[in-house]
C-alpha cells in the first residue's frame, strides 16, 4: 500500500516537472494603480472623471458659475429652413420633387462615371457604388486566395436617406450642392436601380418624396448595436459593457506568455510622397516662377483627374501621353477640352470656366508635359 | 468623395496574398526596405581633433539673419525632411482631396505635435473658411436655439486640454500583415495637441437641452458637409467646441476656424469646419457612420457607432526610420514610445524584447493626462543580437492592449477600423529595424 502510493507520487512529480520544462506556466500581473479618481461608467465602456474642488484630473478648472453667459441670437425661420435640411431615415427633410432612373443614368454618365466607373462599377480608384452582395459581407481574407467582402450601396448601406442626403450635400465631387431636387431623386433612383434595390418587389423607375419612404435597404439589419428608438442609447451602453464585443481582450501576461510565428512584410508599399528621408541637409533649391492663373485654375478644376493617369486621363508631366494627345493637333485638343471627349465631360465638368480659360489651362498642361 | 482611403486600404491589403510576381517582390523586399534604400540619416562621426571644434564654424564668423526675416517662424532648413507624408494608395486614385497625410512620429519629441505636422484627413479637400462669414447654429431639441458668430463663440469661457486625435483607420493597412516599413505609415494617422475652446455643456446649460434630446448631429461646412451623430451623454461629459490648437488658431487642415472635439473618440467624429449642431431624439444615419466608419465583423454584421479609440501604444525609438545601426554591444540606450487610450488615462506600459513571450515594466514619463499621448521609457543594454521589440499599454478603464492574435480572433480582418493590437519591431543583427507582426494564422500550407 505504502509503496504503491509512493510510486503514484513519483509519477505525478515527474509529470509536473515535464510541464514546467516544456510549457512553462504563464504568469500574469495585476494592472497598475489608477492615476486619477475614475469611475467606469462612460457610455463607451471607459471612465469619467469628476470636476471637483476646482480640478479635473491634472487640470485646474475655474469653478465659478457660468450661468448667464449668453451670446448670439435666435435663428430666423428662413435661416433654419436654409440650414436644417438634413434628410433622416423616416423621410424628414426629403425635398419635394421627382426624378426617373433613366434621367439619372444620363446625369450619372455626365457627372459621375468619370470617378465611379460605368454603372457605378468602380475601377477608377474611387468608391465602387454597385455590385456586391450580402453574402460577401461574411468573406474574410484570413488566408491566401480568399475574396474580399464587397461593401456597396446595395450590399451595405442601411438607409436610402443617407444616399440622397449625401448626393445633395457632397456630389458631384468637384461641384457639390449643385443638383436640383429632381436631379437628386433621379440620381438616387438610378443608383438604387443599378444596385437591385426594389420598392414593393418592383424595380425603381422613379423616386419622389412619397415613394422614397417605402425603400427598405437590403442590409437594413446588418448593423449593431441597435441605435433606433427610445432604447437606442441604452443598447449602445450595453454593447460597450462587454469588452468581447469590440475585441478588448488583452491580458497582462508577464512571463512565459508563449511564442508565436513572425510575419514579415510580403510586398512593401513604398510609394510615399515625399520619399522617405531622415537626412538633415539643406533642401535643393528649385527655381520656381510665380504660379500662373492657368495653373491655379488647373489645380482647382482639372488636377482631380489629370494629376495622375489613374482615371484614364493623360497625366500632367507624362510626356508620352501628351505627345499622343497632341498628334491630333492643338485645335482638336482645345475643341475636345471644351466639348468633352471619352470619359471627360465638357470643360471637365467645370462649366464656370470660359472657353478662353480652358484653352489657357490646356496650354499650361501641355507645356508642363514637354 | 470620401473614404476612398479606407476603400483603398481594403484594396491594398489584397496585394500581399497572391501570385508569383509577388513572390519575387517579396524576396526583394526582404533585402532592401524602402527606408533603408532611401535616405537614412548617416550618424555624424566625431573625428580626432574634430574640425568643428578646432576651427571656427561659419555661423560663428558671419552675421546672422535679421530677426524679423520670418514674421511667422519656420523650422530650420535642415529639418526639411520632417514633414507629413502621403501615399497614393491611401487616397482615391492619387487624388489628394480625399486622402490622408501621416504625422512623422519618428521625429516628434514629448507629447505635442507641431501644428504643421498634425495628420490630416479630408473628404473633399481642405476648406478655407472666411472667419467673418463663419456662423454656428445650435438648434433642435433645445429651449432656446442660437446662431453665433466666431467672436461671439469665443466670448464663452475657454478651457484647454491636451488630447490625442486619431483616425480610426490608423494602422488599417495592416490587418492582414505588415505592409509599410516605417513608423510614419504604421501609426501616423494620429497627433496630440493642446486644444482650446468651450465645453459644450457650458453652452447647453444656458440654452437648455430638452429631456427628449438623445443625439446630436454635428455638421461641417466643407464640400463634403461631413456630418456625424453623437450621443448627448458624451456631449455633456467632455465634448468641446474648439478654436485653438497649441496656442494659435486651428489650422485649415484641422477645421479652421472651429471643430468639434470629442476627447478619445474617432477623429472623424470631431467634425471640422463646424457649422451646425442639432439635437434630436433619433440618430441621423450620416454617410460616415454607415457606409464608412462601421466595422464589418466575421459574422457579416457590422459594428456601428464605434466611438472610442481603444488602449494602444507604439515604440518610437528604435523604429525603421531611427534604427540602432550606430549602436555597439554593451551600449545603454533608451527605448521610448507613446501610449494612449480613448477610454481614459494610461496607467502603465510593458515592453517585450522577445516578441511577446516575456515582458518587463516600462516607466511613464512627462505629463500623464486623460485621452492624451503618454510617453514611456525603458533603459536597455544593447547586446547586438536580433530582437522583437513590443510595447503593451494599459488604461484606467482596465483594458490591456491585445495581441494581434487576440484581436483578430474576435474582430476578424475586414473591419478596417479600430486596430489597436500590439506592434512589433524586428531589430536585426545589424541594428536595422523592420515592421513585422507576431501572429498565429491557421492557413493550409
Amino acid at each position: 500500500m505504502m509503496k504503491f502510493n509512493n510510486k503514484l507520487i513519483a509519477i505525478a512529480a515527474s509529470a509536473l516537472l515535464a510541464t514546467t520544462m516544456f510549457a512553462a506556466e504563464a504568469k500574469t500581473k495585476p494592472l497598475p494603480a489608477n492615476i486619477y479618481k475614475a469611475t467606469k461608467n462612460a457610455l463607451d465602456g471607459g471612465v469619467t472623471y469628476k470636476r471637483e474642488n476646482g480640478a479635473y484630473t491634472a487640470y485646474k478648472v475655474n469653478d465659478q458659475s457660468t450661468k448667464g453667459v449668453n451670446f448670439g441670437r435666435a435663428p430666423t425661420a428662413n435661416e433654419l429652413k436654409a440650414w436644417d435640411a438634413d434628410i433622416m431615415p423616416d423621410g424628414t427633410g426629403l425635398p419635394v420633387g421627382s426624378g426617373t432612373a433613366d434621367d439619372g443614368e444620363v446625369l450619372y454618365d455626365k457627372d459621375c462615371a468619370v470617378c465611379h466607373g460605368e454603372f457605378g462599377a468602380g475601377g477608377k480608384g474611387y468608391p465602387t457604388l454597385t455590385g456586391g452582395s450580402l453574402e460577401s459581407l461574411k468573406f474574410q481574407r484570413d488566408c491566401p486566395g480568399k475574396e474580399a467582402p464587397n461593401r456597396t450601396i446595395g450590399s451595405y448601406w442601411p438607409q436610402a436617406s443617407t444616399l440622397i442626403w449625401y448626393i445633395r450635400d457632397a456630389m458631384p465631387y468637384a461641384h457639390p450642392k449643385s443638383y436640383s431636387p429632381d436631379q437628386m431623386y433621379a440620381m438616387t433612383a438610378y443608383l438604387l436601380r443599378e444596385s437591385g434595390v426594389q420598392i414593393d418587389g418592383a424595380d425603381i423607375e422613379e423616386l419622389n418624396q412619397d415613394n422614397f419612404k417605402k425603400i427598405v435597404m437590403p442590409n437594413r439589419n446588418g448593423f449593431y448595436p441597435n441605435i433606433d428608438g427610445p432604447k437606442g442609447v441604452e443598447n449602445v451602453r450595453a454593447f460597450y459593457k462587454n469588452p468581447k464585443n469590440f475585441g478588448a481582450v488583452g491580458t497582462r501576461c508577464m512571463t512565459n506568455c508563449g511564442k508565436e510565428p513572425v510575419m514579415k512584410i510580403g510586398n512593401e508599399i513604398t510609394a510615399v510622397v515625399p520619399a522617405y528621408s531622415t537626412v538633415k541637409d539643406l533642401p535643393k533649391v528649385e527655381a520656381k516662377g510665380a504660379v500662373s492663373e492657368a495653373q491655379k485654375l488647373y489645380e482647382k478644376s482639372c488636377a482631380v483627374c489629370h494629376k495622375t493617369d489613374a482615371m484614364g486621363a493623360p497625366a500632367v508631366g507624362d510626356k508620352g501621353a501628351w505627345a499622343t494627345v497632341l498628334e491630333k493637333g492643338m485645335d482638336k485638343v482645345n475643341h475636345n477640352s471644351i466639348n468633352g471627349v471619352g470619359g471627360m465631360p465638357p470643360k471637365g465638368g467645370a462649366m464656370d470656366l470660359s472657353d478662353a480659360q480652358v484653352k489657357d489651362i490646356v496650354k499650361y498642361m501641355v507645356e508642363s508635359s514637354k | 468623395m470620401s473614404n476612398i482611403s479606407e476603400n483603398n486600404l481594403e484594396t491594398i491589403t489584397n496585394q500581399e496574398h497572391s501570385s508569383r510576381r509577388d513572390f519575387f517582390k517579396r524576396t526583394a523586399a526582404y533585402s532592401v526596405s524602402a527606408i533603408a534604400a532611401a535616405n537614412l540619416l548617416a550618424p555624424v562621426k566625431l573625428s580626432a581633433d574634430d574640425e568643428n571644434i578646432i576651427h571656427h564654424v561659419e555661423w560663428g564668423t558671419t552675421l546672422g539673419d535679421e530677426l524679423n526675416k520670418h514674421p511667422y517662424g519656420i523650422p530650420s532648413a535642415y529639418e526639411h525632411n520632417v514633414v507629413r507624408r502621403t501615399s497614393s494608395l491611401l487616397s482615391s486614385a492619387g487624388d489628394m482631396h480625399a486622402a490622408v497625410s501621416m504625422t512623422p512620429l519618428h521625429e516628434l519629441e514629448g507629447i505635442i505635435t507641431p501644428n504643421g505636422l498634425h495628420f490630416t484627413r479630408t473628404h473633399n479637400g481642405v476648406a478655407h473658411v472666411d472667419p467673418n462669414k463663419f456662423r454656428l447654429m445650435i438648434h433642435g431639441l433645445v429651449e432656446r436655439p442660437i446662431v453665433l458668430t466666431l467672436d461671439q463663440l469665443k466670448k464663452y469661457p475657454a478651457e484647454s486640454r491636451i488630447l490625442f486625435m486619431e483616425c480610426p483607420a490608423n494602422g488599417a493597412a495592416e490587418w492582414k500583415g505588415p505592409q509599410f516599413n516605417s513608423l510614419q505609415f504604421v501609426k501616423g494617422m494620429m497627433s496630440n495637441a493642446e486644444w482650446t475652446g468651450v465645453r459644450l455643456k457650458t453652452i447647453l446649460d444656458e440654452i437648455g437641452l430638452k429631456p427628449t434630446a438623445k443625439w446630436m448631429l454635428a455638421e461641417g461646412s466643407d464640400g463634403s458637409e461631413m456630418s456625424r451623430t453623437v450621443p448627448v451623454e458624451k456631449v455633456l461629459d467632455d465634448a468641446m467646441i474648439v478654436w485653438a490648437q497649441n496656442g494659435e488658431a486651428i489650422r485649415p487642415e484641422q477645421g479652421y476656424p472651429v471643430r468639434l472635439m470629442l476627447p478619445g473618440w474617432e477623429a472623424n467624429l470631431c467634425v471640422k469646419w463646424l457649422k451646425r449642431l442639432e439635437f434630436g431624439a433619433e440618430p441621423w444615419y450620416c454617410k460616415e457612420e454607415t457606409s464608412k466608419y462601421t466595422a464589418l465583423m466575421p459574422s457579416g454584421k457590422a459594428i456601428q457607432h464605434y466611438y472610442p479609440l481603444e488602449v494602444n501604444s507604439i515604440i518610437t525609438t528604435p523604429c525603421p526610420e531611427k534604427p540602432w545601426t550606430d549602436l555597439k554591444k554593451g551600449d545603454l540606450v533608451e527605448v521610448e514610445g507613446i501610449a494612449w487610450s480613448g477610454h481614459g488615462t494610461i496607467t502603465g506600459v510593458d515592453i517585450s524584447f522577445d516578441g511577446g513571450d516575456n515582458y518587463v515594466e516600462a516607466k511613464l514619463k512627462g505629463l500623464v493626462l486623460p485621452k492624451s499621448w503618454t510617453r514611456f521609457s525603458y533603459m536597455y543594454k544593447y547586446e547586438g543580437k536580433p530582437l522583437l521589440i513590443q510595447s503593451r499599454a494599459m488604461d484606467d478603464a482596465g483594458f490591456v492592449q491585445p495581441s494581434v492574435t487576440q484581436e483578430k480572433s474576435i474582430m476578424g480582418l475586414e473591419g478596417v477600423y479600430h486596430r489597436n493590437s500590439i506592434c512589433t519591431w524586428e531589430v536585426r543583427q545589424d541594428g536595422s529595424v523592420h515592421n513585422v507582426q507576431v501572429r498565429t494564422d491557421n492557413c493550409p500550407k
